[in-house]
């Protein structure tokens, strides 16, 4: 994994194109834009954009290999999801987690990656995961090992770096001593102000009640080194990067320079989530590769 | 490609009979960021001048099949993908008046890694769309 003439790899999550997907552009569309601005990695969500999850056609297959292969892009990491509320009036059994993850686990070695981010429904208001993952996960450890493919759960705001969530995610690795299991910190955790997002084709909201997402802190810096011999993978989660090429809102040098003098090498995957508005994240995505490049630089 | 707004102007037609329309077609691009099995997807409401049309009655047309509200809830391979338009067939009797309609949807799906307190997750959507006959 790297990207030429950095220290890490500088990779792209085709979540970026959310707004993009369907209306302006298509996947491959989407992934020649990843190969154009310089990006040597490629990250998917699998029910997002593999064309007929959870059978995508060899045709399709085909095509994404020999795509990948023309534009110099390496698989990086397929994010997937375990619905614990799948069915309604019951949650999902163990069983029915696992089976779960084994479908995610052998499409994603089908198409050539090494990490799965299973993200894990939840049953209390402070996050805490359904307790079926583990069960759920342990009975998949072997067949992630034969596949080379290592699960990373992700600490993603308002889950934050100190939390009872990371607590029992680092048990079980210690429990099972497992090499196939990691952490994937979301840089959203950094956030030194908060970003509004305008736009969306719809008003939303969340629920029909009066609660509201519970008032999280934002993480420091610091509480990353301490989970850096457990950190596989970075989703480098930005909204914004003005035109002087400044990020107001994540600490990129802090975050590069934590993780790189911990001996990090792995990936840096772009995931953009400014405004809901359809053509920025081909423009956002190329300012805040060029940003984290003039940083990589000035490290020397 | 689909339109940005959910409410697609396309597909927004009478069906049945000539003589005996027996409900309406509304064309719905998905707010998602990934598709979704069938199942995570709860009641809607469509509203059309406002009159209002319980999720219930609704059936939806997705790239693996067509199901009533209840068949989808119990579906265990139903997709909607999110770069592939559901088709909402709404029963009414006579179907609509060729013309321009206030158009409402409001669309909930589940969200497992969401706080039961704050799901579904709701989107209302609203468009002047067109019965051209």
């Amino acid at each position: 994994m790297s990207t030429q003439d950095l220290p890490f790899g500088l990779g792209v999550s085709l979540y970026s194109y959310t707004e993009d997907i369907g209306v302006t552009m298509t996947v491959e569309e989407c992934i020649e834009d990843v190969a154009d601005l310089g990006a040597t990695g490629l990250e998917i969500l699998g029910e997002g954009h593999i064309a007929d999850y959870p059978n995508p056609s060899t045709a399709w297959i085909d095509a994404w290999f020999a795509r990948n292969e023309r534009l110099g892009l390496t698989p990086t990491l397929y994010g997937s999801w375990i619905d614990t509320r799948r069915f309604p009036g019951r949650g999902l059994t163990a069983a029915e987690g696992a089976a779960q993850l084994e479908l995610d686990l052998r499409l994603a070695s089908r198409l050539g990656f090494s990490f799965v981010r299973p993200k894990i429904g939840v049953i209390t208001g402070d996050l805490q995961v359904d307790p079926i993952w583990q069960e759920a996960v342990e009975r998949n450890l072997e067949l992630a090992g034969d596949l080379g493919i290592v699960i990373c759960p992700e600490i993603h705001w308002p889950t934050v770096i100190k939390s009872p969530v990371v607590e029992e995610y680092l048990e079980f690795k210690e429990r099972t001593g497992t090499t196939q299991f990691g952490l994937l910190i979301d840089t959203g955790v950094f956030d030194v102000q908060r970003y509004q997002r305008r736009g969306g084709s719809a008003s939303f909201r969340m629920g029909d009640g009066t609660a509201r997402p519970p008032e999280v802190p934002f993480v420091p810096i610091a509480d990353l080194a301490e989970v850096m011999e457990h950190t596989v993978y970075f989703q480098a989660k930005f909204y914004e990067v003005d035109d002087d090429l400044t990020d107001h809102y994540i600490p990129w040098r802090k975050i590069l320079d934590v993780a790189l003098d911990a001996g990090y090498t792995g990936w840096f995957s772009s995931e953009y989530e400014g405004h809901h508005e359809p053509y920025r994240a081909a423009d956002q995505l190329r300012r805040q590769h060029a940003l984290l490049r003039s940083l990589a630089a000035e490290r020397g | 490609m689909l339109e940005e707004p959910l409410i697609q102007a396309a597909g927004f037609r009478n069906v049945g009979p000539d003589a005996a329309r027996t409900g309406f077609q509304l064309r719905v691009r998905s707010p998602y960021y990934r598709g979704l099995w069938g199942s995570l997807i709860e009641k809607p409401t469509v509203t059309v001048d406002g009159e209002e049309f319980d999720g219930d009655g609704i059936r939806w047309t997705l790239p693996t099949g067509e199901y009533s509200f209840a068949e989808l809830q119990e579906s265990v391979d139903a997709r909607w993908p999110m770069d592939a338009p559901a088709v909402l067939t709404v029963p009414k009797a006579g179907g609509l008046a060729p013309g321009i309609h206030d158009v409402t949807l409001e669309l909930r799906l589940r969200m497992s890694y969401i706080p039961e307190e704050l799901q579904p997750s709701i989107w209302t959507a609203t468009r002047k769309v067109v019965i051209v006959k």
